[in-house]
Order: structure tokens, then C-alpha cells, then sequence
């Protein structure tokens, strides 16, 4: 009776929750709070607070060394937090922290880094790693088959994996995170060492999922790759959380409205700031006044770049202006240059956010 | 309801145990070719060592009693359960990292389960490839000198599955903080053989009165010396002292039952409870 009174006081002190957004009915199935993460003096996770809702796909995005794998490494325990809590959801539908029973915890499923595996064959370690997590001993083979076939592993379901390539074991990692179908799924790079064809269907597998209800994070320093299947994205540098937002929300902070002007010749450095002067007076109509130009010294819609010999025209965004943009610049250099394109940016808007949000941090050394 | 609450600790029991099950399983099929391979070499050995010599040499005598027989057979096992534990237990906690496997792929499970279940499964086979060694060198036994087997011959088995769990254990503790398999491989096989052997030949030399009680390869030669009938129970009945000139040196020729049963298990305990201490403080 002691015991049982004991046990449910220690409970109630490492749960939290149940917890729900407000007014939305969502469930928060993960929440970092204040993750940090020190080796030594360098500051590899910084203070991070991250919410997951049920059935979210959070994308973890940062260049190398932005501390995404650090994160990852401690949901997973395999790192211990310096200071800051993982609270996951438990079955008893309340959060927990990540230190104790965790039994009691949602099922998980990881891939982290690349796995080399076992010199065993597909199928032995598959079976292994299910029947170690105690998934229904009838449904293994059927599940491991069907998860080969998805992958088009199935061929080689009794070659041992030391023999598979580095895709073919990127996609044996993918099948065990799900293989016990989990709540959770965690994804560390999973497009690494995969050619294109295989990054399509792991996109489409992330989707079959999410279809599923599951609830899935994903990190990667390849935005494009997965911005296509994230709800939200979480911008990671320096071991800050740089943004956490929809990419939607994330888009219209961004000065996204942007045009690019390359001239023939460079503009002569005598004429250079009463030209700039000049376009930016005449540009003025057609200026965005709800971004932030990145020139600080001069709050203009137009910035020179004079090594690349290159406008950036931050605009509006309307379709008719860009015409009309055109034409003026076409006025402009007529006489003693020439523009040689006139376009807009080529990399996706939230590349362009992802780079700019990291742009002011310097990159560093580490491992992700 | 209490049948009901049987069941449900019944379940936790078989959820708590099925990591460590399932491991020692997958362990006993990861390591089958290694097992193979140990038991034919131990197998061919005994033939090489204490059979052929009698078989094809006419004029090489037999040892007088199938107790002899054996004492003599038995020289190899220390070096077979050296190689054997560091080549079988190396990996256990270092290839986990280094190869990024088990604790990888589902790191929310209990590491210590799968450590567990890993030792287990690897001592199994060693076990499996000592009692081969056992068995055909009893057969050979039986073939030279007739039945049954000594009795003494069972203690000695005994003894030297003590010596193979103090040796894996001290593999351990050194795959738990080593990083690759290969160099936990090098640096056991060093300490275990060559290194062992230096501190003991040091000691003996500065302390000739002292008895190397500490050494796991001192206490291993209980291991044939049990088969002697008249085991010693007094201290000067278990060392020769040699005289050479102005040069003494003490040669022990066994510890005593007691001691080296108590030195093989505090190098299991203690071994295996530094390497879970370092293990758990082990990150990635």
C-alpha cells in the first residue's frame, strides 16, 4: 500500500500533463525545455524549447554543426543534457520526463547517424530488433516483408547488410525506426547516401505516415528535401533555435519579395552613389515597406552588389511592378551599360530565410 | 483478480527478461562461426598436443596416470580462454559505439539489457568451446588409460569456467571504455599474457617471498594443478625454491582452492561493476 502510495507520488512528480494546446485539441507529444547541451566551454545546443504536437512532422533544419544530431543524440539518451528537460508522452497519456521509467513511454522509433549494423543477414536483424521491443511475434513477418518490399529491399532479405550499399543501409535504418510502428518517429538525415529516386520515396513515405497519425521529426541540412513534408520547421544554428514556425508563417517574415538585375559592365565607382541614389528614388513606389532590407547603412528597397556587378531589388512582389521595375532599370543603364538578365531568385523562398536567418552566425566545426 | 494480478507480473517479468532473451539468442547466432572455428581449433589442438605425440612417436612415453595425462593436456586451456574471451567479449560495449548498432537503432531500451543479454550469449559459446576442449581431452583420456574419468578432472572444469568468467570480465571492463574491437582485442591479449606475466616475474623478483595472489595468471594454474591426488595444503608444499649461484628465485606451483576461486570472482565483480559505471557515463 506504502509502496504503491510511494510510486504514485514519484509519478505524479516526473509527469506533467495531460497537455493540450489551447482551443486546438492537439496533444503535445514531445517538449524540449530549455535543452542545453555544453562539451566542455563549447555550447553545442543552446537553450532550445521545442513543442511537438500529435501528428506533426517538425523539420529540425541547420547547416553542419548547428547541434541538430546533438538534440536528436539526447531525445534518444545517448547524450545526457547539460541542463533543460525532454518530456515525452507516456501511455498514460501524460508527459514524462526522459530519465526514468521510460517503459512507460510511447514507442519510439530512431534513426540516428548512419547504422552499420550487425554481419547479420536483412531479415535476422530486423526480426532481432522487433522481437527486442516486444512487437507481436505473429506480425514480424509479414511486417518485415512488407517494409522490405516498400523499401525494394526484399530481394536481398537474407544477404547479410556488411554487403549492402550505403543507400541500402540508410534504407534498413529507415525500415527499423518504423519497423514496430511507433508513435514517435525520429529521423536524423535520412536522404543521406540515398540517389534521388529513393529521396522521392522516402518523402513519400514520411507522407504514408503522416497519414497514419504518427508524429514525426525529421533533421536535415538539405531544406529542400524536406520542407515538402514538414509542418513546421524549426531553424537551427550555433545551437540556437533561429525560428519555429509553419513554413507559411515562416515565408511572410521573409523578404521574399526580391528581383535580380545583372548588368553587362560594373558601374563606375565615381557614379556609383548617386546611381544607387538615383534607382532607389525611382524605385520607391514599388518598395516593400514591410521588410527589413538587409543594408543597414542605407534603409533602401535596392542593394549593389559591385563584385558580382548585381541589384537585388527588394519589391512588392506584385506582377505588374516587376514590369514596370524593369523598365526603369532598362531607362537607367540604356545609355552606358546594359542589363544583361532580370529575374527572380532561383533558390526556394524558404532557402532563402534559411540562409539569411543563418547568415549572421559563423559556421562551425562539429558534428550536426 | 489475483489470477489477474499473477498474470500481469507475469508480463512484466517476460517484458523485463525479453531484451536480454532476445539478445543472448541473436548473440549465439552473431558468434556461431566464431564458436565453430574456436572448437575445431580447440578440438585439434588437444589431438596435436596430447594424442598425436603418443600415437606417432613410439618411443614417447605416456604420463603414468590419466591425472598426469590430463595435468599435461590442460597447459593449452589458459591460452585457448585468453584468446578465446578477448576475441568473443571485445566487442561487447565498444563495437555498440564504434559500429553504431544496437544502442543506435533503439537506444530507449535498457543498454544494460542488451549488454546483458550480449555477455551472456557470448560466454555461452565460450563455455560451449572450454567444454570441448574438456571432452575430447577426456575422450583421449578414456582411449589411453580406460574409465572412468577422474574425478578431479570435473574441479578442474570447474575452475577453469571461474578463470574464463574473471577473463571475460576483465574484457569487458576494457570494451567499455575502449573505442574500436580491434585495439580492446590488442591490449587485453598484451595485459592478459605478456604484461601479466612481466608484473608477476617483477614482483617475484623484488619479493621472492611473495605470493602473487593478485595475478589472475598465478591462480589459473589451479586449473591443472587441482588434478594432482595429493593437493597441497600446506604453503612450502606449493612453491619450489630455486638457488642458482647467488641468485634465489621462488616458483609457485599453485594458490591454494580457496584463493583462487576468491580472486576469480573479485575480478568478475569488480570488473563488471566498473565497466557498468563507465558504461553509463559513456556517451556517444
Amino acid at each position: 500500500m506504502e509502496t504503491d502510495k510511494l510510486n504514485r507520488i514519484a509519478e505524479e512528480k516526473s509527469s506533467i500533463g495531460p497537455i493540450e494546446k489551447v482551443g486546438t485539441g492537439l496533444k503535445t507529444v514531445m517538449r524540449l525545455e530549455n535543452l542545453t547541451k555544453k562539451f566542455g566551454s563549447f555550447i553545442a545546443v543552446n537553450n532550445i524549447n521545442i513543442e511537438v504536437y500529435e501528428g506533426e512532422t517538425i523539420g529540425l533544419v541547420g547547416p553542419n554543426g548547428a547541434g541538430k544530431t546533438t538534440t536528436i543524440k539526447m531525445i534518444a539518451k545517448l547524450l545526457r543534457p547539460t541542463s533543460g528537460k525532454i518530456l515525452v508522452l507516456n501511455k498514460a497519456g501524460k508527459l514524462q520526463a526522459l530519465n526514468g521509467n521510460d517503459k512507460d513511454l510511447v514507442r519510439f522509433g530512431f534513426l540516428i547517424d548512419q547504422p552499420f549494423f550487425y554481419d547479420m543477414t536483412a531479415y535476422q536483424i530486423l526480426r532481432y530488433f522487433a522481437r527486442s521491443q516486444n512487437y507481436q511475434k505473429e506480425k514480424i513477418n509479414s511486417r518485415i516483408d512488407e517494409l522490405l518490399k516498400l523499401f525494394k529491399l526484399f530481394k536481398w532479405k537474407h544477404e547479410k547488410v556488411n554487403t549492402f550499399s550505403k543507400g541500402m543501409r540508410q534504407k534498413m535504418g529507415i525500415i527499423q525506426s518504423i519497423l514496430v510502428d511507433p508513435q514517435i518517429i525520429i529521423l536524423d538525415e535520412p536522404q543521406t547516401g540515398l540517389d534521388p529516386k529513393a529521396r522521392i520515396e522516402i518523402r513519400a513515405t514520411i507522407r504514408e505516415l503522416q497519414k497514419l497519425g504518427k508524429t514525426i521529426f525529421v533533421a536535415s541540412h538539405m531544406l529542400h528535401e524536406i520542407s515538402e513534408v514538414c509542418d513546421k520547421i524549426a531553424l537551427i544554428n550555433n545551437g540556437k533555435i533561429v525560428a519555429f514556425d509553419t513554413i507559411e508563417n515562416l515565408e511572410k517574415n521573409l523578404k521574399e519579395k526580391e528581383l535580380h538585375c545583372q548588368l553587362l559592365y560594373p558601374i563606375p565607382h565615381k557614379d556609383l552613389e548617386s546611381t544607387i541614389d538615383r534607382i532607389n528614388q525611382k524605385l520607391e513606389h514599388y518598395a516593400n515597406h514591410n521588410i527589413e532590407v538587409p543594408t543597414p547603412e542605407h534603409n533602401h528597397s535596392v542593394k549593389y552588389n559591385p563584385e558580382e556587378q548585381n541589384f537585388t531589388i527588394y519589391y512588392d512582389g506584385k506582377r505588374e511592378s516587376r514590369g514596370e521595375i524593369l523598365e526603369i532599370l532598362m531607362s537607367e543603364f540604356k545609355s552606358n551599360n546594359k542589363i544583361i538578365s532580370f529575374s527572380q531568385p532561383k533558390t526556394s523562398k524558404l532557402e532563402q530565410i534559411y540562409l539569411e536567418m543563418i547568415l549572421e552566425d559563423q559556421p562551425r566545426d562539429g558534428g550536426g | 483478480m489475483q489470477l489477474l494480478e499473477k498474470n500481469e507480473k507475469y508480463e512484466q517479468y517476460y517484458l523485463a527478461a525479453l531484451p536480454v532473451v532476445t539478445t543472448y539468442i541473436f548473440e549465439l547466432k552473431k558468434q556461431w562461426k566464431k564458436f565453430v572455428i574456436f572448437t575445431i581449433m580447440a578440438i585439434s589442438f588437444v589431438i596435436l598436443l596430447s594424442h598425436l605425440p603418443y600415437a606417432l612417436i613410439p618411443d614417447n612415453p605416456l604420463p603414468d596416470t590419466q591425472a598426469d595425462y590430463f595435468q599435461s593436456g590442460l597447459n593449452f586451456i589458459i591460452l585457448l580462454t585468453i584468446f578465446g574471451a578477448c576475441f568473443f567479449f571485445s566487442g561487447i560495449i565498444c563495437s555498440e559505439y564504434s559500429e553504431k548498432t544496437g544502442f543506435i537503432t533503439f537506444p530507449i531500451i535498457n543498454k544494460y539489457k542488451l549488454v546483458v543479454g550480449k555477455y551472456l550469449g557470448a560466454l555461452t559459446l565460450m563455455i560451449g568451446v572450454i567444454a570441448a576442449f574438456y571432452i575430447a581431452l577426456g575422450v583421449l583420456g578414456i582411449y589411453w588409460y580406460g574409465g572412468p574419468i577422474n574425478y578431479r578432472y570435473y574441479y578442474s572444469f570447474g575452475i577453469a569456467l571461474l578463470y574464463l568468467i574473471a577473463v571475460s570480465s576483465f574484457v569487458t571492463f576494457f570494451s567499455s571504455f575502449m573505442k574500436s574491437v580491434n585495439m580492446t582485442i590488442v591490449t587485453t591479449i598484451m595485459l592478459l599474457l605478456i604484461a601479466n606475466m612481466i608484473i608477476d616475474s617483477l614482483v617475484i623478483l623484488l619479493y621472492p617471498e611473495f605470493e602473487p595472489i593478485y595475478s589472475l595468471n598465478h591462480n589459473s594454474q589451479l586449473i591443472s594443478y587441482i588434478l594432482v591426488e595429493d593437493f597441497p595444503t600446506k604453503l612450502e608444499d606449493r612453491y619450489e625454491d630455486l638457488e642458482f649461484r647467488n641468485f634465489h628465485r621462488r616458483i609457485w606451483l599453485t594458490p591454494t582452492i580457496e584463493g583462487a576461486i576468491t580472486i576469480f570472482l573479485l575480478y568478475t565483480v569488480i570488473c563488471l561493476i566498473v565497466a557498468a559505471i563507465i558504461f553509463k557515463r559513456r556517451q556517444l
